[in-house]
C-alpha cells in the first residue's frame, strides 16, 4: 500500500513526473491537507484527462506514458504499484490471470501515442462517460452497476486507490466480493408473467 | 502503514475533493449517456477476415460507441485496437460527398449523380462499342459486402459480357484459392476457429498473427493459458510480437520454406509416419509442371506484359514421392532454408504426432509468394500425409486478410475466371447454370477468362484496357512496383473511383464517386471460417453517398441492363441474396437464407437444414458426407472424391540480393492500420500510435552503416527509392541482411520497391521478396 497517502491528489503521470522527491512531496501534500487549502493542480481535470485518453467511453484507453521497458502487468498488476519517477500504475481493470490468457497482449488494444500531430480532422463525437449512479430500489440500497462489466472484472481497479477519481471512489473497499451486492443489469425490461 | 490508516487517508482525500468531485461529476453527468441510451445492433467489424461480432451503439443518426459482441462465436466479446476505434472510420472530416468529375484543367468538379451515371454509362458503352469487351475493366475488393460483389458480377459477365472483373483478393488469397482447388476441387477451408480451442500446436507458416489476426491469436493464448501443453511454432524470417509467444522460433531464408516443407515430408515418410491407410482410402498423388523456364515468374520479359502460364497435373504415385522427396534430407534442407537439422526433425517429429492434433496456420507470407500456391499445396500435404486433416484441431487453416474476401471475392467469384459456388467460367455447364439462373440466353458469359488483376493494371498502362471502374480499394498504393502505372488523368483512358475519403487511387481519377461506409448500408461479410455474417443499415451515409452496389446497378439500368437487376428500388437487398443463394444451394456450398443470417451472428456453410457446418468434409458434421466415419472429399469429383497430395518443389524466388541489393526486403502491415491506411489513419489514436511507415533494420546492420535509431535513410531497389526513418529492436526485429517496410503510408510507398513478379498458379504477386540496399541520407 506504498503510495497510498496521496489518494486522489496525484492527477496524472505527468503531473508526477514533475516531482522530484517523493518524501518531500508526501510532507508538502499532508501540511496540504493540514492546512485545508488543497487547491487541483494545473492540468486538464481527471475527467477531461479520461476522455482525452480514449475515443469513447468503453474504448481502450491510449497508453498516456512513454514506452518502458518491462511488461505491462509487472506495474499494472492487480494491486498497482508506485513507480518511481512516473507515479502510481494503476491496477488493470481486466481479471489478471498468472501466464498466458486471452487478453495477455496488452498492445492488442492499448497503443501508446508517439505524435500529437493528426492526420485529418475527424468528426466523431463518442459517448462519454456516464456518472450517474446505478440505480437503487431505496436509499441505503446497493447500486446496480451502471456499465457493462464484461472485461472489468477487478472492480478495485477503478474503486479504490490512488488513481480512483473522487466521483467513483468506493468506501468500503474491504468488502471485496463486490456483486454480492451490485449487479449488473442485463436486460431493460421487467419480469412478464407469460 | 495499515490498510485502516490507508481507507482513512483515502477518505479524507475524497472528502477534501468533495466540492470538485460534485461539480465534475455534474458536468459529466450533462454530456454522459449510459450504453442503455443508444440503440445497439450488431454488425461484423469492417477491417479484417476474422470477422469478429461487435455492437454499434447508434443515437441521434450517428455511431458513438462500438463493443465487442459477447453473443458472437468468433470473439466472444473481444475486439482489437482496429476494432475498438470502428465508429471514427465513419467520421473524417474530408469524407467523399458528392460525386466528382475531373475538367480538362485537372480540377475536380461536383456534379449530381444522374450526370455522374451518364458519364459512366456512355463512356463504358462507347468503349465496348468501339474496342469490345476486353477493354473494360472492374477491379473490386475483398472489403466489398456480398451485395456489391454480387451486383458487378452480374453486370460484368451478364450484362457487359467481359470477363474483365477482379478483386483485390487476387493481390491477397488468392493462392489460397488456388491451393484448395488445386487439392480439394473445392475453395476455402474445412476447419473453423474451435481449432484454436481443440489443438496441441499451432504451426504459423510466415504468419504474425498476435497483429495480424490478433483476436484468434487471443483464443490460442486462452487455450494454452488452460492448457500449457499446447504449443506455438513460429516459421517466419524475421522476429515479429507473434514469436515472443512461440514455443519454437524456427528463422528460414526468404522463399526456402517450400524446402523446409519437403524436408518435413522427406523425415515424415523416411521414420514411417505416414497414415498410409487414410492416403490409400482418400488421397491421389499429382504432379505440376516443375520446368523454370517455362513457368518463369511473371515479370521479366514478355511476361512482363501478360502472364498466362497454365498449370497442368499429372498422376504421381506414393513411389514417385518417395524418389521427389529423396533429395530433401535435413542436411540439404538445412543449407537451403538455413534452418538447423535439429529443428526441421523437431517439426516432422511435431507433424507425425498422431497423438496431437496439428493446426497449421498462415496467411500473407505463403500466399505473397511466387510459389503460393505450391506452398499452400505443400502445407496441406503435411496434414494429408499425417491424417491430420477434417477433425477438429487438426487442419491446414488459411487466414484471411480481408473482411469479406472469403464472402464476396471468393464464394461470389469476382474474379477473372470465376462464377459463384466455386463455378468457372472456361466450363460449359457452369456457364449455363449461371445463364438459367440469371435467365440469360445461352452463351451470354464469355468462355474465356479476363485479365487477371496484374495484366490488368499493366493493360491499362498499355492502353488496351480504356474504361475502368475501381470501388473500395486503393490500388495506387497497394499494387506492387508502382512505377508502371504512372497514370496522368486525360490519358484517354476512363478510370472510375468509388471510395470513402481520397486517396491515390482517386487522385489519378476521371470520376470519384462517394460510397457508403460499413454500417451506413445493409451488408454481408463471408470471413476466414466460412461464416457468413449479415448486418443491417445503422446510420444514414453523410451527403449524397451511396452504397457500391447500387452504384453498379444505377449504371447498368442506364445503359439498358435493368433486365439483371428487377427487384425494388427501396428493397433489393433480399432478392438479390435469395438469387444468389441459388447458386450455392445442393452442391455443398449452400448459404444460409437471409433471413436465417439477419436472425443469428453468422452460420458456417454448407448450411443444410438450417445448421451450420463447422468441420467441412468430415462424417458426424458435415451432411454432405455419408460415410459412418473418417472423411469424404465429396467435391474432388475429378480426382474420384479424393484430396490430391501435389509433389512441389523448392524454386528460389524471382529476386535475390546480390553485391549492388545486397540486401532482403519484406513489406506487410501493423496492428494499428487497415492496409493502405486510407480509413485507420484518420482515426486520432491509430495514427498517433504508428504515424509514419518505417524500415525495421537489424541492430548489426545499422551499426555496419553507423545508423542510430531513428535516423533517415533511403532504401534503393532496382524499380525505386523511398525515405524512411529506421527503427531498431521495434516490434519487428529482422536477422541481419534483411529489412522490412510496413505498406500503409501513402507518402512513403513500400510499393515503389517491391517487385510485381507473381505466384505462377494464382497470379498473386509477391511482396515479400526482392533486394534493396540502404544509403545514408
Amino acid at each position: 500500500m506504498r503510495g497510498a497517502p496521496r489518494a486522489g491528489l496525484i492527477w496524472s503521470a505527468a503531473e508526477y513526473r514533475r516531482t522530484p522527491d517523493l518524501a518531500l512531496v508526501v510532507l508538502l501534500l499532508f501540511l496540504v491537507c493540514a492546512c485545508d487549502r488543497a487547491e487541483p493542480p494545473p492540468g486538464p481535470s481527471p475527467a477531461v484527462a479520461r476522455a482525452e485518453r480514449r475515443l469513447y467511453d468503453g474504448a481502450p484507453p491510449v497508453i498516456p506514458h512513454a514506452r518502458i521497458g518491462p511488461p505491462c502487468i509487472s506495474c499494472h498488476n492487480q494491486h498497482g504499484m508506485e513507480v518511481a519517477g512516473l507515479g502510481y500504475a494503476p491496477p488493470s481493470p481486466h481479471e489478471v490471470t498468472a501466464g498466458l490468457s486471452a487478453i495477455s497482449r496488452c498492445e492488442q488494444c492499448h497503443v501508446f501515442r508517439t505524435t500529437s500531430a493528426v492526420f485529418d480532422d475527424n468528426g466523431f463525437v463518442g459517448l462519454r462517460q456516464d456518472l450517474r449512479r446505478g440505480g437503487r430500489l431505496y436509499d441505503g440500497a446497493p447500486p446496480v452497476m451502471p456499465h457493462p462489466a464484461f472485461m472489468h472484472e477487478n472492480c478495485r481497479a477503478c474503486h479504490t486507490g490512488p488513481a480512483a477519481r473522487a466521483e467513483v471512489v468506493c468506501d468500503h473497499p474491504e468488502r471485496v466480493r463486490c456483486p454480492q451486492c451490485h449487479v449488473q443489469q442485463t436486460t431493460a425490461g421487467a419480469f412478464e408473467r407469460r | 502503514m495499515d490498510r485502516r490508516t490507508f481507507l482513512k487517508l483515502g477518505g479524507a482525500g475524497a472528502a477534501l475533493l468533495g466540492t470538485r468531485a460534485t461539480v465534475l461529476a455534474e458536468e459529466a453527468q450533462q454530456q454522459g449517456l449510459s450504453p442503455a441510451d443508444l440503440r445497439w445492433s450488431k454488425a461484423p467489424c469492417r477491417f479484417c477476415g476474422t470477422g469478429c461480432g461487435v455492437e454499434v451503439g447508434v443515437r441521434d443518426g450517428r455511431v458513438m460507441a462500438v463493443r465487442g459482441d459477447e453473443k458472437s462465436p468468433v470473439n466472444r466479446g473481444l475486439l482489437c485496437v482496429k476494432g475498438y476505434h470502428l465508429p471514427a472510420l465513419l467520421y473524417g472530416g474530408d469524407r467523399l460527398t458528392h460525386p466528382q468529375v475531373r475538367g480538362a484543367d485537372g480540377v475536380l468538379k461536383r456534379i449530381s449523380w444522374d450526370e455522374a451515371i451518364g458519364l459512366i454509362a456512355d463512356r463504358f458503352r462507347a468503349v465496348l462499342k468501339e474496342h469490345g469487351p476486353e477493354a473494360v475493366g472492374m477491379y473490386g475488393s475483398g472489403q466489398w459486402a456480398v451485395f456489391d460483389g454480387y451486383a458487378a458480377l452480374k453486370w460484368f459477365k451478364g450484362g457487359l459480357r467481359s470477363n474483365n472483373l477482379e478483386g483485390n483478393a487476387r493481390v491477397c488469397m488468392a493462392s489460397a484459392v488456388t491451393g484448395f482447388l488445386s487439392q480439394f476441387q473445392s475453395d476455402e477451408p474445412m476447419g473453423c476457429y474451435e481449432d484454436f480451442e481443440k489443438g496441441d500446436d499451432f504451426v504459423l507458416w510466415g504468419n504474425n498473427m498476435a497483429e495480424m489476426h490478433p483476436v484468434l491469436f487471443s483464443r490460442i493464448l486462452e487455450h494454452k493459458r488452460t492448457d500449457p501443453d499446447v504449443r506455438i511454432v513460429d516459421i517466419g524470417t524475421r522476429r515479429t510480437p507473434t514469436t515472443d509467444y512461440a514455443d519454437l522460433y524456427v528463422e528460414i531464408r526468404p522463399g526456402t520454406d517450400l524446402a523446409l516443407a519437403n524436408g518435413i515430408l522427406h523425415l515424415l515418410l523416411a521414420e514411417n509416419r505416414f497414415d498410409l491407410a487414410f492416403l490409400s482410402e482418400n488421397a491421389v498423388y499429382k504432379r505440376g509442371i516443375e520446368n523454370l523456364e517455362e513457368i518463369g515468374y511473371g515479370c521479366y520479359g514478355a511476361q512482363a506484359e501478360r502472364y498466362t502460364f497454365e498449370d497442368k497435373l499429372r498422376d504421381a504415385s506414393l513411389d514417385e514421392m518417395r524418389a521427389f522427396l529423396a533429395d530433401y534430407t535435413p542436411a540439404q534442407v538445412s543449407a537451403i532454408s538455413g534452418v538447423p537439422e535439429a529443428q526441421i526433425r523437431a517439426l516432422a517429429t511435431l507433424y507425425g504426432d498422431r497423438n496431437r492434433g496439428t493446426v497449421s496456420l498462415w496467411c500473407m507470407g505463403v500466399n505473397q509468394h511466387v510459389r503460393g500456391t505450391w506452398m499452400n499445396n505443400l502445407i496441406t500435404d503435411l496434414h494429408l500425409v499425417t491424417g491430420k486433416i477434417s477433425r477438429p484441431g487438426a487442419n491446414p487453416l488459411s487466414l484471411t486478410g480481408q473482411p469479406s474476401a472469403c464472402g464476396t471475392v471468393r464464394e461470389v467469384g469476382t474474379l477473372c475466371n470465376r462464377l459463384p459456388a466455386d463455378m468457372v467460367v472456361t466450363n460449359p455447364e457452369h456457364r449455363a447454370k449461371a445463364e438459367k439462373i440469371w435467365g440469360l440466353p445461352a452463351g451470354t458469359i464469355p468462355a474465356e477468362p479476363g485479365y487477371h488483376t496484374l495484366d490488368l493494371f499493366r493493360a491499362l498502362e498499355r492502353g488496351d484496357v480504356k474504361a475502368l471502374w475501381i470501388q473500395t480499394t486503393n490500388p495506387w498504393v497497394s499494387l506492387p512496383n508502382l512505377h508502371r502505372y504512372p497514370r496522368k488523368p486525360g490519358d484517354g483512358r476512363f478510370v472510375v473511383v468509388s471510395d470513402i475519403y481520397p486517396t491515390p487511387t482517386t487522385d489519378v481519377a476521371d470520376v470519384i464517386l462517394p460510397a457508403a461506409a460499413w454500417v451506413e448500408r445493409e451488408g454481408c461479410f463471408g470471413n476466414t471460417e466460412r461464416r457468413t455474417q449479415h448486418w443491417d443499415k445503422a446510420v444514414e451515409p453523410p451527403g449524397e453517398a451511396r452504397e457500391d452496389a447500387w452504384q453498379t446497378i444505377q449504371v447498368a439500368k442506364r445503359m439498358g441492363m435493368g433486365h439483371l437487376f428487377p427487384w425494388p428500388e427501396d428493397d433489393w437487398h433480399r432478392p438479390m441474396f435469395e438469387e444468389y443463394r441459388q447458386f450455392t444451394l445442393g452442391n455443398g456450398h449452400d448459404l444460409a437464407s437471409y433471413d436465417q443470417l439477419r436472425a443469428t451472428r453468422g452460420l458456417q456453410w454448407p448450411v443444410v437444414d438450417g445448421k451450420e457446418t463447422r468441420y467441412r468434409y468430415a462424417a458426424g458434421f458435415d451432411p454432405y458426407v455419408k460415410k459412418e466415419r473418417g472423411v469424404e472429399f465429396y467435391k474432388a469429383h475429378g480426382y474420384g472424391d479424393r484430396a490430391a497430395v501435389i509433389l512441389r518443389p523448392y524454386q528460389p524466388p524471382a529476386e535475390v540480393p546480390d553485391e549492388e541489393y545486397p540486401m532482403w526486403l519484406c513489406t506487410g502491415r501493423v496492428l494499428e492500420h487497415w492496409h493502405t491506411g486510407s480509413m485507420t489513419r484518420r482515426i486520432r489514436q491509430l495514427h498517433q500510435a504508428v504515424p509514419e511507415a518505417y524500415v525495421e533494420v537489424n541492430r548489426a546492420d545499422a551499426v555496419a552503416l553507423g545508423l542510430n535509431p531513428g535516423d533517415r535513410v533511403r532504401v534503393v531497389s532496382r524499380r525505386g527509392k523511398v525515405e524512411l526513418p529506421i527503427q531498431v529492436d521495434g516490434r519487428g526485429r529482422p536477422p541481419r541482411g534483411s529489412v522490412f517496410i510496413p505498406f500503409f503510408d501513402e507518402s512513403r510507398l513500400a510499393n515503389l520497391l517491391t517487385l510485381d513478379a507473381m505466384d505462377s498458379i494464382s497470379k498473386e504477386p509477391d511482396y515479400k521478396k526482392c533486394a534493396v540496399r540502404l544509403e545514408r541520407v
